[in-house]
């Protein structure tokens, strides 16, 4: 009873099996490692030179090679096929066969360091796409790209050793970190900006932290960094970011970034002895702080991507009336409602002493001579009237609602703790150097009462504010 | 005493030299099966195979009537048993090993990734192929006469498939088993909105206690895990061997599989045998199994209709080979070309976008996506509620066993069918295009939403049709065809829109590769 049909089933299906189970163990058997160890084999044998060196090739065994650490948590199988990495014969062969360049191995052994700890990729992986961690194995951490690699090097190293050793790329990172004002915004180690990301763990973010969607090439951590770095608004359309970076500088600063891992090493790995302390003089901090977005501080500047106007704060005339109490309070509390942020140590993390010297160093060049008083408190103030001057005279600039903006040259003045007194003299002498001109009887020819009542009616936008 | 010693050794000789046959008449305890007695003695001596009859009906034989589905169903399981026991020699089941350990089957074990490939698509097979089955006994009419409750053990090994694959999902630790993990524990825990609503949550928090024995806290983590395993290697296998070995017993005692009353040997359909008579009972017949003849009511048959049996040796046994046979070449081929899922390692803080449940569950998630707790829980208990109640709500006793009873059948399931989609498609439609309550009235009240969604209106339209077929028809059996159709539509459209069709925040896509690039 449809025994036949039974029977031939029964024998198509097992000899579909037979030939799946066939094909299976013959992938199984044939895997991509034993070609390459083969091949090895093959190439050291040929070139053996005596005897004793061609018996030592052929007793060459074929199998799965692993580094396992354990300290380091790593089962690195990469010497399944990179199999000469330590033989000095293969310093010109092929890849995967090519002995590790430079000196590199002499202190740092595979056996006891393996290889992913520097290189990152897949070191359980047996085959190379999965191994090098390319596109679309679902692993975080690709194999790093030769040119960014001394971001490893700083897990165990200090910059000094690394400045003068092999390190040099990483060590520049770091150096340009600090003069290129990247702290301004970003923190690091709880002390910097808010305005940009924190930059800890940089190194070890998943793959899926980033929007890789204008990353040109593969899409991985290292290519996201380095093209943010040369163009943060093609990577992140809406970003602020201030770097104008070359492509060397944005190299430099990639590995930099790289050094920033969530795993540190055990202890008996790292070699940092000397640990530099930042630089805390006035000019270093403010590079480190302020340079990103007042750059010499000369200059009032349109800033294109802030969409306002970043003030002067070097400009003779602003220091000649600023108090330093004011402008370390300005420091220290930030400017609510721009970019200025707060730097006092519960915020961005500066102390005391610190602020002190950034103002020390921005008020270095301050003219001797001081500006004559005005004594805002001695005029009875018509805010109304004030208004109407300030939309006459000053909104052109300053924007209808004191706040400057988007295409105009003229600053922010609403601010939540405004001096009066500074106000009423800047508009009165004007700020040499940009384009506030004089407002008082030397210049346009307004009467003391006439400044009062405007620096009344800004001093009530920043009390409504 | 030379003589005495000699025949001792010849005897030894003689017993060595017939290890062989004496070995197998052991073993199948009456020799070597060579006529219709001794093959009838193989069936009934041996273990594994006396839950089969020691005749088969040639209708059972017939590969157009099983399809063979209910078999293949029970194969991949025990293919999925065999690769499991592989992977578990290797797998560790703490959130720091597992991932490592499933990359170290995939990567350094032999034969590891073909194992875990068998052991996860004979797993996800086992849904098709249950539900196949349970689609082949419903249009074969094949719930009644004594198998109402073999019908419910049925439903409830359905269940047992689905969370027995979803455990094994949660398993490798990797982003998708966390998130799948994430989004289960939130579906556990959707009582909430409805005790949210009536202010109850803080002294009946049902839905949040679930989630918690679920996941063993408030997160997924270790303890979610462990339970996870045990759940996937131990509580649930048992409770499905217990439930497939009573599935199968009943099906002996209802007196095999079910046939249509007419069917002979030669295909003439016409009944030669004249049926005694007996009283009760609902076969038509007068002898019985054994102790059971002295027992009045419902008991299963034996000489019934005897022309038409074969023996179950050879004929049944090279059927179930050559299908598990087939079973396990499918399994081996599809496992061949087609790797297991494995993502990134579990990350807490990057949430997969769009973050799925398995694709089994994904037809749910859709529903869920409109109210969490009539689509996690409301609308699929409803489901296996009406699942159960088929053959209790169906008792029409004509055309068993026949492919859709009659042509007025075959009509009601293809119109069904249409009518089912076009439903499920418009509904679909309507709320991709237009959106929901929420949509329209931002600050609706959430019991309105759970009243009236989607899901509801669906499910309210299914049966309303199926009742409306009931009236005109005049037959619940055409009820029962109509309302299982739509269920089967309904679930397989909404699982192809879960997966193929919703992407990043559950919008609309018409495949994944329009989604945004991340």
């Amino acid at each position: 009873m449809n025994s036949k049909y039974y029977l031939s089933l029964l024998l198509i299906s097992s000899l579909v099996l037979i030939a799946f189970i066939g094909i299976a163990f013959n992938r199984e058997l044939n895997p991509e490692w034993k070609r390459y160890q083969t091949e090895y084999k093959e190439f050291l044998v040929k070139n053996a030179t005596d005897d004793s060196t061609r018996e030592r090739a052929e007793k060459i065994d074929i199998g799965m090679k692993q580094v396992y650490i354990k300290s380091l948590k790593r089962s690195d199988r990469c010497v399944s096929c990179h199999r000469g990495v330590e033989n000095p014969l293969m310093a010109d062969a092929e890849q995967p066969f090519r002995q590790h360049s430079g000196n590199y191995l002499e202190n740092h052994p595979v056996a006891s360091f393996g290889c992913t700890a520097c290189h990152s990729g897949q070191g359980r992986a047996m085959n190379t796409r999965e191994a090098h961690g390319e596109e679309h194995t679902h692993w975080d951490f690709p194999i790093i790209p030769s040119q960014y690699i001394q971001g490893a090097c700083a897990q165990c190293h200090d910059y000094e050793m690394l400045r003068k050793e092999g390190g040099e790329k990483v060590a520049q990172g770091e150096k340009l970190f600090s003069e290129k004002g990247c702290r301004g915004c970003h923190k690091v180690d709880g002390k910097g900006g808010d305005l940009g990301k924190d930059i800890a763990g940089m190194g070890s973010r998943p793959f899926a932290y980033f929007s890789m969607k204008h990353v040109v090439g593969d899409h991985n951590l290292y290519n996201w960094i380095m093209q943010h770095f040369e163009n943060p608004r093609k990577v992140v359309p809406d970003s602020d970011m201030r770097a104008f970076l070359t492509s060397e500088e944005a190299e430099l600063l990639t590995n930099y970034m790289l050094t920033f891992r969530n795993e540190e090493m055990p202890r008996n790995y790292t070699l940092i002895k000397n640990i530099i302390l930042p630089k805390t003089d006035g000019e270093s901090l403010y590079r480190m702080y302020c340079v990103a977005c007042h750059t010499d501080g000369k200059e009032s500047i349109y800033d294109e991507i802030f969409e306002r106007t970043i003030p002067a704060i070097m400009n003779p005339a602003f220091l000649k009336s600023i108090e330093d109490d004011y402008l370390r309070k300005i420091i220290k509390e930030g400017r609510k409602g721009t970019q200025m942020t707060a730097w006092k140590t519960n915020a961005a993390g500066l102390t005391d002493e610190e602020v002190d010297e950034i103002t020390k160093y921005i008020t270095r060049n301050r003219p001797a001579e001081r500006p004559q008083h005005f004594r805002y408190k001695r005029f009875g103030t018509d805010a109304g009237k004030g208004e109407e001057l300030y939309k006459l005279r000053c909104a052109l600039c300053h924007g209808d609602k004191g706040k400057g903006g988007k295409r105009l040259l003229g600053m922010n003045l609403v601010f939540k703790d405004t001096d009066p007194e500074f106000l009423a003299i800047t508009v009165r002498d004007g700020r040499e150097g940009t384009p506030m001109v004089a407002f008082g009887k030397k210049g346009v020819g307004l009467k003391d009462q006439e400044i009062s009542d405007v620096v009344a009616y800004l001093t009530k936008l920043s009390r409504n504010k | 005493m030379n003589n005495t010693s000699k025949s001792g050794l010849v005897k030894y000789r003689d017993n060595l030299m017939s290890i062989k046959s004496s070995f197998l008449g052991s073993f199948l305890r009456s020799g070597k099966p060579t006529s219709d007695k001794s093959r009838t003695a193989v069936v009934v001596n041996n273990f594994f195979l006396h839950l089969h009859g020691a005749k088969t009906h040639v209708n059972s034989l017939k590969p157009t009537y099983t399809l063979g589905l209910g078999l293949i169903s029970f194969f991949l399981m025990v293919i999925a048993f065999i690769s499991g026991g592989f992977l578990m020699v290797y797998y560790s089941p703490a959130t720091e090993t597992a991932y490592n350990a499933v990359k170290d089957i995939n990567f350094v074990v032999f034969g590891g990734k073909l194992m875990r490939n068998a052991h996860k698509w004979s797993g996800e097979a086992m849904i098709i192929f249950v539900l196949f089955h349970m689609a082949r006994i419903v249009y074969t009419n094949s719930y009644k006469r004594g198998r109402e409750f073999n019908w419910v053990i049925g439903v409830v090994l359905l269940i047992l498939t689905f969370v027995v694959n979803l455990t094994g999902y949660m398993l490798p630790w990797d982003q998708l088993s966390y998130w799948a993990l994430v989004i289960v524990a939130n579906i556990a825990a959707a009582p909430k909105e409805l005790t949210d609503i009536f202010g109850v949550t803080q002294y009946f928090d049902i839905g949040g206690a679930t989630k918690e024995i679920l996941l063993g806290g408030t997160e997924p983590g270790q303890d979610s895990l462990t339970r996870v395993y045990l759940l996937h290697i131990i509580l649930l296998p048992l409770v499905m061997c217990i439930a497939l070995g009573v599935h199968f017993w009943r099906i002996r005692k209802d007196g095999g599989l079910s046939k249509p009353d007419n069917v002979t040997a030669d295909g003439t359909g016409i009944v030669n045998i004249s049926s005694p008579e007996k009283e009760g009972g609902i076969f038509p017949t007068h002898k019985t199994y054994g102790l059971m003849e002295l027992a009045k009511g419902r008991t299963p048959a034996v000489d019934n209709d005897v022309e038409n049996t074969v023996t179950s040796w050879p004929h049944l046994f090279v059927a179930e080979i050559a299908v598990f046979i087939l079973t396990l070449a499918g399994v081996i081929a599809y496992s061949y070309f087609v790797d297991a899922p494995l993502k990134e390692f579990a990350n807490a803080t990057i949430p997969e976008n769009p973050a799925k449940a398995p694709w089994y569950f994904l037809g749910l998630q859709e529903l869920v996506s409109y109210s969490a707790f009539m689509g996690g829980q409301g609308l699929p208990g409803l489901a296996v509620a009406g699942l159960l109640l088929i053959p209790y709500l169906d008792r029409e006793e004509e055309h068993f066993g026949v492919w859709f009873s009659n042509r007025q059948g075959k009509l009601i399931a293809v119109e069904s069918l249409i009518v089912g989609a076009t439903a499920v498609i418009g509904s679909l439609a309507f709320v991709i295009n237009f959106g929901w309550f929420r949509n329209w009235w931002p600050n609706i009240h959430q019991l309105w939403i759970i009243a009236i969604n989607p899901g509801n209106l669906l499910l309210g339209f299914v049966v309303a049709y199926s009742l409306f077929v009931i009236k005109r028809t005049g037959s619940t059996r055409m009820g029962a065809i109509s309302l299982f159709t739509m269920f089967l539509i309904c679930y397989v459209i909404l699982t192809y829109t879960g997966t193929v069709l919703r992407g990043p925040n559950w919008d609309f896509y018409w495949s994944a590769s329009q989604w945004p690039i991340h």
